[in-house]
């Protein structure tokens, strides 16, 4: 496992600083996108998409994966291969079970508040019980 | 709770040649040696007291289990009292016991010893992962005094979220505790990457190392699932956040499959260590190198593969998607393959061996009855129609204490008894060895072997008390725990009473050609004397010139 000499550890704090504004622009852009209500769940879909950019950039630039070849590439690529099982196969058992055995959707429970910034206070009651 | 190494007084000064005066425990003195140590000999020494701290206070809620059990009403204690102490016993046993004893133990102490390393790759890492299993252990015993969880060690959504006893000390602990095991497993997988001596190849490694490798790669991968779920709980218990509550939107079975996702690795976490074990003293109790290395040792690497895509097996009644479950079922059974594999060259390698019956041996020979007994189980309980059946019955907790507990248990003690005189440089009693074997055996037989009568006639699991038809099995399953009990009582007594009366082991009493014997007993903190070389595979036994063997 001979550590990949990444040598050009040259470029200056500039590229850090520049990925650190582009996560403070997307960080802006998905709160942004909680206070307004897109139908349809796009809402969700985008903000997973910029949180994997987010993921990414951080991955590349800071652990610096860009730079790293052969074996650490390797352990990144195993370990999304695990994320991806543990996700397919849960959301396999969602797609595939029977509906209402699933938690309630925007469209089943229509009651309640939607959207990712649904604040807790106006979900306490169903803690109250206790 | 003292550090000391209460265990391992100086041994006393014998003239005898067969002894290594200049070895790893007298090097320093006093505890602040032992408290600050960077040497992996010594971690794995208090590796072995502080495990088996826990396993006495783990053993202790077991025998209150059964021995509640004895009756069918109440017993000796109160059903709240009962349901905490199950808990307990999973907590301490699968988190303090068996996942950290055998990588923290033997890992520890013979990776370096079995590559011809001087240390592993990252000795502070190493010293760190001892005070996260401390500290992680302390919480969780202050969690058990200030009020303890009764939720079982599983703690299943929406109850573990709800309950009124106090989960999240012990919560905090388990992720703790995480955290030091995926340390354990880092340093162990750098070690056997970069450290290996000159002549080590991949393929000339010692199987145990193999197993040790599998065994990182799994904690690794999966302890972060658990780490993060543990304390999604711990925040929804305290602050009422709605990650599993259906009423916010969050789903209760996604905690199973979180949890399973860790847990069911977590097995292998707990038994490819000691498959690891039974591998080396297969080896050198039959005088045979092993047959079929190569599959042996990339079957632990499938194993812990497949181990991954199997946990949904525990959700088959949980509200999981049919076509899900049987999935799930049909990949569980995958792991059959590879242990049949192991299970299979171990009984080729005892083939036409020259075997030595000694207390180690026995071990193995335990082993391989409660794996193939448990495994078969597991292949049952993987059958989705049966497991509907027995889910949630003593037959699910037959099946995988004959799996996990047999398993691990017999490795652990064919390793103590297998290395203990390379440990500590003394032979215990030969005699009382094989009979604490023989009281392990039936004892743990004869508590187990009436749980899965009583499981298959319906009595469910974690209950307090039980109809009377299912009397008489139950008091025989005590009566089993009780000469378990009685077994493991004699093998501390003996193993202490070597370290001061024993006779000198010699640096390899065994005869055996594994690496690790090629040092003095205990051997020094270097290590080696002077570099070993590695002419031959591990344990090759083809040629029987005495004049190979090691010293
Ligand atoms: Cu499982």
């Amino acid at each position: 496992m001979s550590a990949p000499e990444h040598a050009s550890h040259k470029h200056g704090p500039g590229r850090y600083v520049a990925v650190w504004a582009a996560l403070l622009v997307f960080t802006a852009l998905t709160v942004g996108l909680g206070r307004i209500h897109l139908a349809g769940g796009w809402s969700i879909v985008i903000a997973m998409v910029i949180a994997t950019v987010k993921a990414s950039l951080v991955v590349l630039f800071f652990m610096h994966m860009k730079e790293h070849g052969g074996a650490s590439r390797l352990v990144l690529a195993t370990t999304l291969v695990f994320v991806a099982l543990l996700m397919g196969l849960v959301l396999l058992d969602n797609a595939t079970r029977f509906p209402l055995a699933n938690p309630p959707t925007e469209a089943t429970l229509p009651l309640m508040p939607p959207g990712p910034d649904a604040t807790l206070p106006a979900a306490v009651p169903a803690r109250a019980a206790h | 709770m003292s550090l000391s190494p209460v265990s391992i007084p100086p041994p006393s000064a014998e003239p005898a040649p067969l002894f290594n005066e200049r070895n790893y425990l007298v090097a320093e003195r006093g505890w602040r040696s032992w408290l600050t140590t960077l040497d992996h000999k010594r971690i794995g020494m208090i590796y072995l007291v502080l495990t088996l701290v826990a396993f006495l206070l783990g053993g202790i809620y077991a025998m209150v289990i059964r021995v509640e059990l004895l009756t069918p009403g109440p017993t000796i204690i109160e059903a709240v009292t009962y349901n905490k102490a199950f808990t307990l016993h999973g907590v301490i046993m699968i988190l303090l016991f068996m996942i950290p004893a055998i990588p923290g133990i033997f890992g520890n102490f013979f990776i370096p010893l079995m590559i011809g390393a001087r240390d592993v790759a990252f000795p502070r890492l190493n010293l760190l992962s001892v005070y996260l299993y401390l500290a992680g252990m302390l919480i969780a015993i202050f969690g058990m005094i200030h009020g303890g969880a009764d939720t079982g060690w599983t703690f299943y959504t929406p109850y573990s979220t709800t309950t009124i006893t106090k989960v999240w000390p012990i919560l905090l602990g388990g992720f703790i505790l995480g955290m030091g095991s995926i340390v354990t497993g880092l340093n162990f997988i750098v070690t056997i990457h970069t450290l290996r001596a000159p002549g080590i190849t991949w393929m000339k490694m010692p199987l145990f190392i193999w197993s040790a490798y599998a065994t990182s790669v799994i904690q690794v991968l999966a302890t972060p699932v658990l780490g993060i779920t543990l304390l999604l709980v711990a925040v929804e218990n305290v602050f009422g956040f709605g990650v599993f509550d259906p009423a916010r939107g969050g789903d209760p079975v996604l905690f199973q499959h979180l949890f399973w996702f860790y847990s069911h690795p977590a097995v292998y976490i707990m038994i490819l260590p000691a498959m690891g074990v039974i591998s080396e003293v297969i080896q050198a109790f039959s005088r045979k190198n092993v047959f079929g290395y190569r599959a042996v040792a990339l079957s632990s690497l499938g194993i812990a593969f497949v181990g991954f895509f199997t946990w949904g097996h525990h959700l088959f009644t949980s509200g999981q998607s049919a076509v899900d479950a049987g999935v799930f079922g049909v990949l569980t059974m995958f792991v059959g393959i590879f242990t049949a594999i192991k299970v299979f060259n171990w009984t080729a390698t005892l083939y036409r061996g020259s075997i030595s019956f000694q207390t180690p041996f026995a071990y193995v020979v335990a082993f391989l009855f409660f794996l193939v007994f448990g495994g078969m189980t597991g292949i049952a309980l993987a059958t989705v129609a049966l497991d509907v059946h027995w889910q949630d019955t003593y037959f699910v907790v037959a099946h995988f204490h004959f799996i996990m507990v047999g398993g691990t248990i017999t490795g652990f003690l064919g390793a103590i008894h297998y290395w203990w005189p390379k440990m500590t440089g003394k032979m215990y009693s030969e005699k009382w060895g094989l009979i604490a074997a023989t009281f392990i055996f039936l004892g743990f037989n004869f508590t187990f072997v009436p749980q899965f009568l009583l499981g298959n006639a319906g009595m469910p699991r974690r209950y307090y008390s039980y109809p009377e038809r299912f009397w008489p099995l139950n008091v025989a399953s005590t009566a089993g725990a009780s000469v378990l009990a009685l077994g493991f009582v004699i093998i501390l007594v003996y193993l202490l009473l070597s370290l001061k009366y024993g006779k000198p082991a010699g640096p390899n009493p065994w005869g055996s050609r594994g690496y690790e014997w090629q040092t003095l007993s205990p051997p020094p903190v270097e290590n080696f004397e002077s570099q070993p070389t590695y002419p031959r595979p591990p344990h090759d036994y083809d040629d029987a010139n005495p004049a190979k063997e090691f010293h």
